[in-house]
């Protein structure tokens, strides 16, 4: 009997790629809250030009999302393709995954190679930096620790920030 | 050393060293289809004979030289490029041999880019993996023993009409051949030897220490490492020495070929913001701050700079250190092997000693918290962090 080799259609990772979309929803609506009242992230874009624009994506068709500056803070923009200033990819939904559930920092991930950066790297340094403080809110300290090279100190005020990014800026966008 | 989680490593360069390397030019041509190439070199290599050298290789082999670009400037621009393009294409050139340092290379990446994509805007090329399809041979023979280029798949070209600095990464950029040939290095005046071996050793440590190293780059920066232990003072001291010329070559190419896959950090990163504020020379600011970035990263690399001191002390310095000792022991070496140089070649120690003058030192720092090699330094550094470390380094 001749044995017959089909073309096999992979299948689709539903779970992971439902979480990378959430967190990259967590992180797009953080980066607007944070942006308006974080100091220190205030003064990093401070720099950046009316209308730059950021991308996360996921290759080759995975979750993406974008943020630009308008009116001197960051907004979310949501999962459109589109063009960016800056793009980050990661190179699997695995590796975002890995990132994604704090399993590994992006201190980590960046000279593993799980993701590349195309655009200014100047640029991408100043939102390595947001992204680290970003980071701070969203984790409790004892996962911060782990995956941050080191902890950004925590005053009482930007405990309040955090409060505002959980209550308001996740669930209503504020 | 414990394993990475998940690593990468690339080197497809293939290594013609030793003496008299140069004259197999023809016949390696040959292997890869190349019947006309183009020579890109600049004026200092010209005046110093090594494309002479490197034109005689071609005697009777029956090989026409597409032609000789030799105006290549000291920081390469797209305007260069350009113009070394339009040279390949009128004289219907099918290959690029550098010769020379840094610019010389850059520049002959960055032609290889147009005259392969066949298009004359680089700045559609920039930035990483853009590249999709293998470029021209390109055969890089270096002039000085240092920089690692020969070996790497980067260049940075600088678009003066945009103001800005162009870099391109990407596989397709690395070269298909390089030759490490002693005479094309023993003309070096001292300090310049001291100061480009210096780069070669950063690269080496840095790869050792860094975010991304893993064992297969390892393997390249402890081999560089011995080499350097073992040759450098010698070339300082020696400069028409063949064999140590040739160690150094080779110590530079193992050197680039472990930090292209392992990449550098914190030293590089105040080195290249030095360089770009107070045009210290590169291989100098390397040589300035290892000590003091190895200090500040010594929390975090303890294990690997105990593990260097092997290769940089050698078995007996090794063995008679205790272990807990070995980290320090490496970086005090380091000093004294700054010391020596300062003794034999006036290569600077400090930053005053480069002429640096202290009230650039808050750009600088803010300058290196933008650069990319940071990323990769074990233990983060602000800009408050890099300009202690810049005021350590003064005097």
């Amino acid at each position: 009997m001749t044995k017959t080799y089909m073309p096999i259609r992979p299948g689709y990772k539903r779970f992971k790629t439902l979480v990378v979309k959430t967190v990259l929803h967590i992180l797009g609506r953080s980066f607007h809250s944070a942006s308006k009242l974080d100091p220190d992230i205030k003064s990093e874009i401070a720099d950046w030009e009316e209308g730059f624009r950021f991308m996360m994506k996921v290759y080759p068709q995975g979750p993406r999302m974008s943020v630009e500056k308008r009116k001197g803070i960051l907004k979310f923009r949501g999962f459109r393709p589109e063009s960016a200033d800056l793009i980050i990819t990661f190179k699997s939904l695995e590796s975002a995954f890995l990132l994604f559930t704090a399993q590994c920092g992006t201190c980590q991930g960046f000279p593993e190679s799980r993701f590349i950066v195309n655009g200014d790297v100047s640029r991408a340094m100043s939102l390595t930096r947001c992204l680290n403080m970003l980071q701070a809110y969203l984790f409790p300290s004892v996962i911060s620790r782990l995956i941050l090279k080191r902890l950004p100190p925590m005053p009482w005020y930007k405990q309040l920030i955090r409060l505002y990014i959980y209550l308001l800026g996740l669930p209503l966008g504020l | 050393m414990s394993l990475p989680s998940y690593y990468e490593f690339f080197n497809p360069v293939k290594i013609a060293s030793g003496k008299k390397a140069l004259d197999n030019l023809p016949y390696e041509l040959n292997q890869l289809n190349v019947q006309r190439p183009l020579i890109v070199t600049d004026r200092g290599v010209v005046e110093a004979g090594l494309v002479q050298v490197a034109t005689n290789a071609f005697a009777g082999s029956g090989i026409t030289l597409g032609g000789i670009y030799d105006d290549v400037p000291p920081d390469s621009s797209s305007e260069v490029v350009k113009s070394v393009a339009r040279v390949y294409q009128q004289n219907e050139c099918d290959g690029l041999i550098a010769v020379g340092g840094g610019s010389p290379i850059d520049t002959a990446k960055g032609v290889n880019i147009l005259v392969s994509e066949k298009s004359d805007d680089l700045l559609k090329f920039a930035g990483h993996d853009v590249l999709r399809r293998p470029l021209n041979p390109l055969i890089v023979i270096p002039t000085t023993a240092g920089t690692g280029s020969e070996v790497t798949y980067v260049a940075v070209i600088a678009d003066l009409e945009r103001n800005l600095k162009m870099s391109f990464t990407s596989a397709h950029l690395y070269p298909r051949l390089a030759i490490l040939d002693p005479r094309m290095t023993l003309t070096m005046p001292p300090k310049i030897t001291a100061a480009t071996g210096m780069d070669a050793l950063s690269h080496a440590m840095e790869a050792v220490t860094c975010l991304q190293r893993n064992p297969v780059s390892d393997a390249f920066a402890m081999a560089a490492i011995e080499l350097i232990r073992d040759n450098l003072i010698k070339v300082v001291e020696q400069g028409r020495d063949i064999e140590s010329r040739l160690a150094m070559a080779n110590a530079a190419c193992l050197a680039g070929a472990a930090f292209s896959n392992s990449m550098v950090g914190l030293v590089h990163a105040l080195g290249h913001a030095t360089g770009a504020v107070a045009r210290v020379p590169h291989g100098v600011a390397m040589s300035i701050f290892l000590p003091y970035v190895f200090e500040y990263n010594l929390e975090k690399t303890e294990p690997d700079m105990a593990r260097l001191l092997l290769p940089f002390g050698g078995s007996e310095e090794y063995v008679k250190t205790p272990t807990g000792h070995r980290a320090r022991r490496t970086i005090e070496l380091i000093r004294a092997l700054r010391q020596k140089l300062f003794d034999l070649c006036a290569l600077p120690r400090t930053l005053k000693e480069a002429g640096v003058s202290r009230d650039k030192l808050e750009i600088i720092a803010q300058k290196a918290t933008n650069d990319g090699s940071l990323t990769f330094n074990p233990v983060e550094a602000d800009c408050e962090d890099a300009l202690l470390l810049l005021k350590e380094a003064y005097e």
